[in-house]
């Protein structure tokens, strides 16, 4: 999500107008997503496309000869190890997602693991960057998931080369985005999930728009962290 | 033509960028100026098996040094370039 300042002006009698700031997290999809059916509807639509709103994401890389360090750091905090392959693993209420050597991502809901949380821990064995709002994190699952997702990624997300927990640094429509395959929904079917730039957000949303058309999309937010 | 990363897995090309020979050797400070000028211009052009950066830029973000066959783009070896993964090593 990113942030969008709405300034409030208020004149102090005894000194210079001062602007005050209040900065309302905002989707970057907050105008391209439109809840609802998109596409073919004379059949049950094949994909569900959600996008997960209110979230942190802070990401966490080992400083040079440090990576035992962080090791020990994340099992403590977080009761596990984060993936040092690409996988992503998960707790009640967060998420390790492997994005590169020596480097992965804490997701977690808005509010929970926040930088200023997790800093204090990993200060002597990585540098953090809080990512929550520069990232769309979107959701894709549904009978024709796989399908849609074939058009635009080169990756192999057949259950057999792309199980449950595996996650990849990749691209789609030459922007890289981070993909991993959460647990499977009460369906049965597969949960895609994306990691978008804030900014390549919509671009994305619509190009996945595009690919979904045929199969039918149902489109909808939510902020329940799955 | 795809990339076997040692961090991602096999990928295809468009995922990678490519820098160029990974042989030249910076000069030290205060050597000649010919030296310098080797080094930051002149190529070889080598028809076979060359040593390359490649960085991975469409996944992980690291730096690779690939041996490929410039005549037949075969990909003999691919290892991380220096620092590359340095939390583990400390290089
Ligand atoms: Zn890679």
């Amino acid at each position: 999500m990113s942030s969008c300042a709405i300034p409030s002006f208020t004149i102090r009698m005894e000194g210079a107008s001062v602007a005050e700031f209040s900065w309302p997290p905002r989707s970057p999809l907050e105008h391209a997503l439109v809840a609802g059916a998109y596409g073919v509807r004379e059949v049950a639509p094949g994909i569900f496309l959600t996008e997960v709103r209110n979230f942190e994401l802070i990401q966490v890389m080992a400083r040079r000869g440090k990576g035992a360090e962080l090791a020990s750091a994340t099992t403590a905090r977080f009761g596990m190890a984060a993936p040092d392959v690409p996988k992503a693993v998960s707790a009640s209420d967060v998420m390790l997602i492997w994005s590169g050597p020596d480097q992965f991502l804490v997701l977690s809901k808005g509010g929970k693991y926040t930088i200023n949380t997790l800093s204090q821990a990993f200060s002597q064995s990585a540098s953090l960057s809080d990512q929550s709002h520069a990232r769309a994190w979107i959701s894709v699952s549904g009978a024709k998931a796989r399908t849609m997702l074939a058009k635009l990624s080169s990756i192999d997300l057949h259950p057999t080369a792309f199980p449950i927990g595996a996650a990849a640094a990749t691209s789609i429509d030459h922007t890289s985005v981070n993909l991993w395959r959460g647990d499977d929904g009460p369906d049965g079917q597969a949960v895609f999930n994306l990691l978008l730039f804030a900014t390549f957000a919509g671009s994305l949303w619509q190009t996945m728009l595009d690919a979904g058309a045929e199969y039918g999309v149902d489109i909808r937010h939510s902020e329940e962290f799955a | 033509m795809r990339i076997v990363c040692p961090f991602c897995g096999e990928r295809e090309l468009g995922e990678f960028s490519y820098l160029g020979d990974a042989k030249p050797v910076r000069p030290a400070a205060g050597a000649p100026e010919d030296d310098v000028f080797d080094y930051v211009y002149l190529r070889d052009n080598i028809a076979g098996a060359m040593s390359e950066h490649w960085y991975h830029a469409g996944g992980c973000r690291a730096w690779l040094k690939i041996t490929r066959n410039t005549l037949t783009h075969e990909i003999s070896s691919v290892e991380p370039a220096a620092g590359a993964g340095a939390a583990e090593v400390g290089a």
